[in-house]
């Protein structure tokens, strides 16, 4: 069951970041496109319409979608010199303590962010240019959100695994 | 308790939680959500501004230009560039005194100026690089030693993720610190092969000879790294003319290292995952810290802290040279612990404004420039500095049964040029900021 879980999460996560890469690379054409446009405007070409607001959309949905599998590797900065002073007992338990904040403060940001989507809707706010309606953005944005609640969920299901074994071998 | 108590006691809270593995980002978030709550005495404000802080901060046009330099930065190592570069250097200093420590300097130096993070290039050049020294008989300690070192170089020539990330929080103009941190990082360069030349002669066994390589192999060499000048020059070209925009040139950047990479079948559907992959995990690392820095610096507005800290400092009368000085070393402790990129993020919204209200001689946007460098490069002493200088335990894990005391032992001659260009950038404010006088 624990194996099947981190099995699917680290498959979903890991099409979720190549999807974002992908969204990357394609903003990267879209730049190109859109410089060689401006350059070319003596020949009736220009700018591709709206491309600064699709790069921030863009960029923010990669980023949104990298989140979870970095986490899932263990990808986030932390500060690891100390935990040698700690003992197998206490780092067990920080581990857990640090899984239950993360999954409290991630699921507070997947909470509001989707209430911050209800509303762009409820106000039918668009973007600049392209008059495309912004909750579309906010609702790609925030499966990198939920996803990222699930890693941080099994993390804390890891470390609740991980508990037995720590206090069972001190004693 | 009123705000600004809230705003100090803030600072152990966050380091406990910091010092008990929490990851850094989120410790910031924690303690700027608790904090805002504090401040304001209810949830509301918090609660509202998070329904979009997140997407604001992700969405942000000059941030997106981050995970573009990544990927450029990914692409140029899949597009075999690392390899040419060393080539190129080694054949032609390779045969002197240390010289293929030098060389791997000098690569790092020019892979530095296609790839704006440190650990990319230490790795990048540590994979291309490290076998070469080890059959040309350089020391374990030298070899990785040098190359820890040369890896900073990444951030700190031009482009550079944490000068975009200083700038942003600085309001300091993108193309005019990039041109402002080019002579220092070019001194750095310089700093580090003079140090591998008194190395060796106190050491002589630390490296072994090389035989000369023929002229013709060396023009050879050096006319197969044009796509590096030609990526570089146009990146930090293109953004100093205005022809496009920072954003624009990291997606030019990664186009050009992307199609290098394409054409030296470095790029084939593999390749790109691993790539993404691989950006995926940088960048997520970086905006979680981003997006903590975000809600706390938010927090700490509130609380006044950064207002009267700045306040407090120039109604004492202490000397400019002082503070600064003091701020430096500051930087240089928590260096041996925290990564560059934290520091800025968590540092600069309070320090700043206490450096912009000091008087250094120098007009204020000269100042912010100049303070701008002047970190960068003491932050970066931290990736350097043992025990957990990151840069040490990429090079040394690449490095086949390198024992880590040694890349300790061999790091620290560049620690020592580090230092002492820290005192001459920051005694000669001139020699960053000649540059941009020349060419805005």
């Amino acid at each position: 069951m624990y194996d099947a879980t981190g099995a699917v999460l680290h498959r979903l996560s890991r099409l979720l970041a190549l999807a974002g890469g992908l969204v990357l690379v394609a903003l990267i054409a879209l730049t190109a496109t859109s410089i060689a446009g401006r350059g070319l405007i003596a020949f009736g070409l220009d700018a591709v319409p709206g491309d600064f607001e699709l790069v921030e959309a863009g960029a923010a949905f990669a980023v949104f979608s990298f989140m979870p599998w970095c986490q899932l590797n263990r990808g986030h900065m932390t500060v690891d010199i100390f935990a040698g002073l700690f003992g197998r007992r206490l780092n067990a338990a920080i581990d857990l303590a640090s899984a239950l904040l993360l999954t409290a403060v991630t699921g507070l940001l997947a909470w509001r962010h989707m209430l911050g989507m209800l509303d762009r809707r409820a106000y039918e706010e668009v973007s600049f240019i392209l008059q495309l309606p912004l909750w579309w953005f906010y609702a790609a944005s925030l499966a990198g959100l939920v996803l990222f609640v699930a890693t941080s969920l099994f993390s804390v299901w890891q470390a609740a695994r991980a508990l037995p074994a720590a206090f069972g071998a001190a004693r | 308790m009123d705000n600004l108590t809230i705003g100090i006691l803030s600072f152990p809270v966050l380091l406990a939680l910091i010092f008990l593995r929490v990851p850094i980002g989120l410790a910031m978030l924690t303690c700027g959500i608790g904090g805002m709550w504090l401040v304001l005495g209810r949830w509301t404000p918090i609660l509202a501004q998070l329904k979009q802080l997140p997407y604001d901060t992700f969405s942000s046009y000059s941030l997106s230009i981050v995970p573009l330099f990544l990927l450029m930065g990914q692409f140029a190592t899949r597009g075999g560039l690392s390899t040419a570069l060393f080539r190129a250097a080694e054949s032609w200093i390779g045969h002197r005194k240390g010289g293929v420590a030098m060389a791997a300097v000098g690569a790092c130096a020019g892979f530095g100026a296609i790839c704006g993070s440190s650990l990319a290039t230490a790795a990048t050049m540590g994979q291309v690089a490290l076998p070469e020294l080890k059959r040309c008989g350089y020391s374990d300690a030298l070899a990785t030693g040098c190359l820890a070192a040369g890896g900073t170089l990444g951030i700190l020539i031009p482009p550079s993720i944490v000068l975009v990330i200083y700038a942003i929080l600085a309001e300091q103009n993108i193309a005019k610190l990039f041109v402002a941190a080019f002579i220092p990082g070019i001194l750095a360069a310089l700093g580090y092969m003079a140090a591998i030349a008194i190395y060796v002669r106190l050491r002589p066994g630390s490296a072994g000879a090389r035989e000369p390589s023929p002229m013709a192999e060396r023009w050879q060499a050096l006319v197969a790294v044009w796509p590096v000048l030609l990526i570089f020059v146009v990146v930090i070209g293109g953004i100093y003319a205005g022809i496009f925009t920072p954003t624009e040139a990291a997606a030019i950047g990664a186009a050009g290292t992307g199609l290098v990479a394409l054409a030296n079948g470095g790029l084939d559907w593999q390749g790109l995952k691993e790539a993404i992959l691989a950006t995926a995990t940088s960048t997520a690392m970086i905006f979680l810290i981003v997006l903590g820095a975000a809600v706390y610096n938010s927090f700490l507005g509130f609380s006044r802290l950064p207002q009267e800290t700045a306040g407090w400092v120039t109604v004492q009368g202490f000397s400019p040279w002082a503070v600064l000085a003091l701020i430096l070393l500051c930087y240089l402790v928590f260096g041996c612990i925290m990564d560059s990129l934290s520091m800025i993020l968590l540092t600069i919204p309070i320090f700043f404004p206490v450096v912009a209200a000091l008087d250094f001689g120098i007009g204020a946007e000269e100042t912010a420039l100049w303070f701008g460098i002047v970190v960068l490069v003491t932050v970066e002493v931290g990736l350097i500095t043992p025990p957990v200088g990151m840069n040490l335990f990429v090079v040394n894990s690449m490095a086949d049964g390198a024992p880590m005391q040694a890349t300790w032992r061999g790091v620290l001659p560049f620690v020592a040029t580090d230092l002492a260009r820290i005192v001459l950038l920051t005694a000669f404010p001139a020699i960053s900021l000649v540059a941009v006088r020349a060419l805005f």
